[in-house]
């Protein structure tokens, strides 16, 4: 046995093991569930911030989620950036519809960084009436039981609890994809970043305690930086605070999206994430099933009389049971197009990765930025 | 008298502690003043690219969310344990040749300061923020680590641009630097709690951040071995006659 055949076998061992731990843990994480998340002391009031920009497919619908909540004190602050958004219109039929909900909506961004969402959410941010914060996207439609299951995770040494996305009511091979990969790949990787304490935030929905958040400068010192959900996350580290995975999804309703779309979404993304934790990225490729099949198929077949193709296809086979079973996990709806998308997935995975890798360059509303390592912002010049 | 370490690590590079563990660390133990010192490494060498690429420094990034958390920590550290939390860097050029190496802490820096330049353009914009430039183990650590020998080779060029040189780091003196007549100081470059065990600086001055910075200027500053929890009587004078008894 040669040493190349050596080195690409135990490439595919450890990528392979990851995996399967990956899932294992995803099972085990989505089970632990707590006795009485109903206890009134622990019950604290909580503002939620609704960053929002134009009318997207089931905003309405979204939003009254938020109206519906069974929490005993929560505020609702909905924020645009100016007065023609015709996001403008929905909340404030959502806000008279709702009057016994404490809800506002605040218009007008401060520009106090390149990300926009910092911009649009910093006054609703600094007008918060409670001390326990949410930010949740506009497309993240939830139960009435969500705030609670989520509150009921804070602990004294609590900094943050963010969520691992499920994603559903796709439409379109984009948001097929979308769908496959939020329930795959992403759910696997939060889980498992969670297992070896390095939970990773994501801005689709982080509940924080705003008097820890102002010992590092608050939003407004993390309006400089694309990701600011993942930077919110590392300076509550920094802290010495816990950052922690819930142990509940939180649905974001994807609705349509094209295969272009998709794409730029996940180029601009990996881009971030290259440039903040390379040898996370660098290793991300790994997770999917496309090249270790192909270092068991060409290492194995040096060894044993089987066809490479024959053993790349059954790898492919037992990876998908293994992702359904991720999506089995996170409650996600299993169909047959899941199976289609995740083949498209696999097929487009590797040269989506490399073409991400082979740059630095992201566009974000309308301008273009080169991303340094360390996830430094540099505006390219025209 | 109070006790102060002015070469700490936290986990904004390679230190094990977040800077509240630092600062109660300290506090608790009854010291006066700290200042907490993360690497900012230049980003030209293979050395200091891979930092980065491990997260093992500031970058201008982080920088700001740093001197943000030093900040709330200053003002934590002053209310509940009457101690002074200096802001500062260590400005950190590593090759694999230890006398092309170079660490210069900046105490008292609340600019971001790219550590690319020559040692001398470092001080001197150190200093131009109103803080110390000083040169961090400038000799043999005695230690199983990577040397920076670059500012002790040059030491006759560089004296008038260092406000101090370490003349200890962890549990090692260095006789070099004592023997030598270059302006002083004790620390423990500190990256676990293991390490809090080491040599520490005494000052007889106002806990204020301006006063201690000019006590070290000025040289009115003392040596102490630290025990741990418990400080023992164990310290050396700043004056160059003990020095003598010394050695």
């Amino acid at each position: 046995m040669g040493i190349i055949t050596v080195t690409i076998l135990l490439l595919w061992v450890v990528s392979f093991s990851i995996h399967l731990y990956g899932v294992y843990k995803t099972q085990a994480h989505f089970e632990e569930q707590p006795v009485a998340p109903d206890t009134p002391f622990r019950l604290i009031p909580v503002t939620i911030l609704k960053p929002l920009k134009g009318v997207d497919e089931g905003l309405s619908e979204n939003l009254k989620s938020f109206f519906n909540l069974d929490y005993p004190e929560y505020e609702l602050i909905f924020s645009v950036a100016n007065e023609f958004d015709p996001a403008t219109r929905v909340i404030r039929g959502l806000i008279s519809e709702h009057p016994h909900v404490r809800s506002r909506l605040i218009v007008g961004e401060l520009n106090i960084g390149k990300n926009p969402k910092v911009n649009n959410l910093i006054r609703g941010y600094e007008s918060a009436r409670y001390d326990w914060v949410l930010i949740s996207d506009s497309n993240v439609r939830v139960g009435p039981r969500y705030l609670k299951n989520l509150v009921s995770q804070i602990n004294t040494d609590t900094g943050m609890i963010t969520s691992v996305v499920l994603g559903t009511e796709s439409s379109g091979i984009g948001g097929g994809l979308e769908q496959l990969h939020l329930n795959t790949f992403y759910a696997k990787a939060m889980v498992l970043a969670s297992s070896v304490g390095r939970d990773c935030v994501v801005g689709k929905s982080m509940l924080f305690h705003k008097s820890s958040a102002d010992r590092f400068g608050g939003l407004r010192a993390l309006g400089g930086f694309l990701a600011e959900d993942y930077m919110a996350g590392e300076a509550m580290k920094q802290l010495g605070l816990k950052v922690s995975t819930a142990w509940d999804t939180v649905p974001q309703f994807i609705g349509e999206y094209s295969l272009k779309e998709f794409l730029q979404r996940h180029i601009r993304w990996g881009r971030i994430r290259k440039a903040q934790s390379p040898i996370a990225f660098f290793s991300e490729v790994f997770s999917f099933s496309a090249l270790p099949g192909l270092f068991l198929a060409i290492g194995l077949s040096t060894l044993v009389a089987i066809s490479p193709l024959f053993i790349f296809l059954i790898h492919s086979g037992v990876w998908l049971l293994l992702d359904l079973f991720v999506m089995r996990s996170i409650k996600a709806k299993m169909e047959l197009r899941s199976v289609l998308f995740w083949l498209l997935r696999e097929s487009l995975i590797v040269p989506l990765w490399l073409f991400t890798a082979s740059g630095s360059s992201v566009s974000w509303r309308g301008e273009r930025y080169t991303l340094k390592l360390g996830g430094i912002l540099v505006p390219q010049k025209v | 008298m109070f006790l102060g370490d002015f070469h700490i690590h936290s986990k904004f590079s390679d230190g094990k502690l977040s800077i509240p563990e630092i600062v109660d660390l300290y506090g608790e133990s009854g010291f006066g003043a700290i200042a907490i010192t993360d690497h900012l490494c230049e980003d030209r060498s293979l050395i200091g690219r891979a930092a980065r690429l491990l997260n093992q420094t500031l970058t201008p990034a982080t920088f700001p969310l740093y001197q943000n958390i030093l900040r709330s920590e200053a003002k934590r550290a002053w209310e509940r344990y009457r101690m002074v939390l200096i802001p500062g860097v260590e400005l950190t050029q590593n090759t694999v040749n230890n006398s092309r190496s170079a660490h210069v802490l900046g105490l008292g820096v609340s600019e971001y300061i790219g550590a690319e330049a020559d040692v001398k353009d470092l001080a001197r914009a150190i200093r131009a923020q109103g803080a110390l430039a000083v040169a961090a183990h400038p000799v043999n650590t005695q230690q199983r680590e990577k040397q920076t020998y670059h500012l002790w080779d040059r030491r006759e060029e560089l004296r008038s641009e260092f406000d101090a040189w370490e003349v200890a780091s962890g549990i090692h003196l260095f006789p070099e630097v004592l023997r030598s007549d270059l302006p002083r100081i004790a620390n423990s470059d500190l990256h676990h709690p293991k390490q809090f065990r080491s040599w520490k600086t005494g000052f007889t001055c106002e806990k204020h951040p301006g006063a201690i910075l000019d006590a070290i200027r000025k040289q009115e500053i003392t040596f102490h071995f630290f025990e741990g929890r418990e400080q023992n009587g164990n310290h050396y004078s700043n004056d160059p006659s003990f020095v003598g008894r010394l050695f």
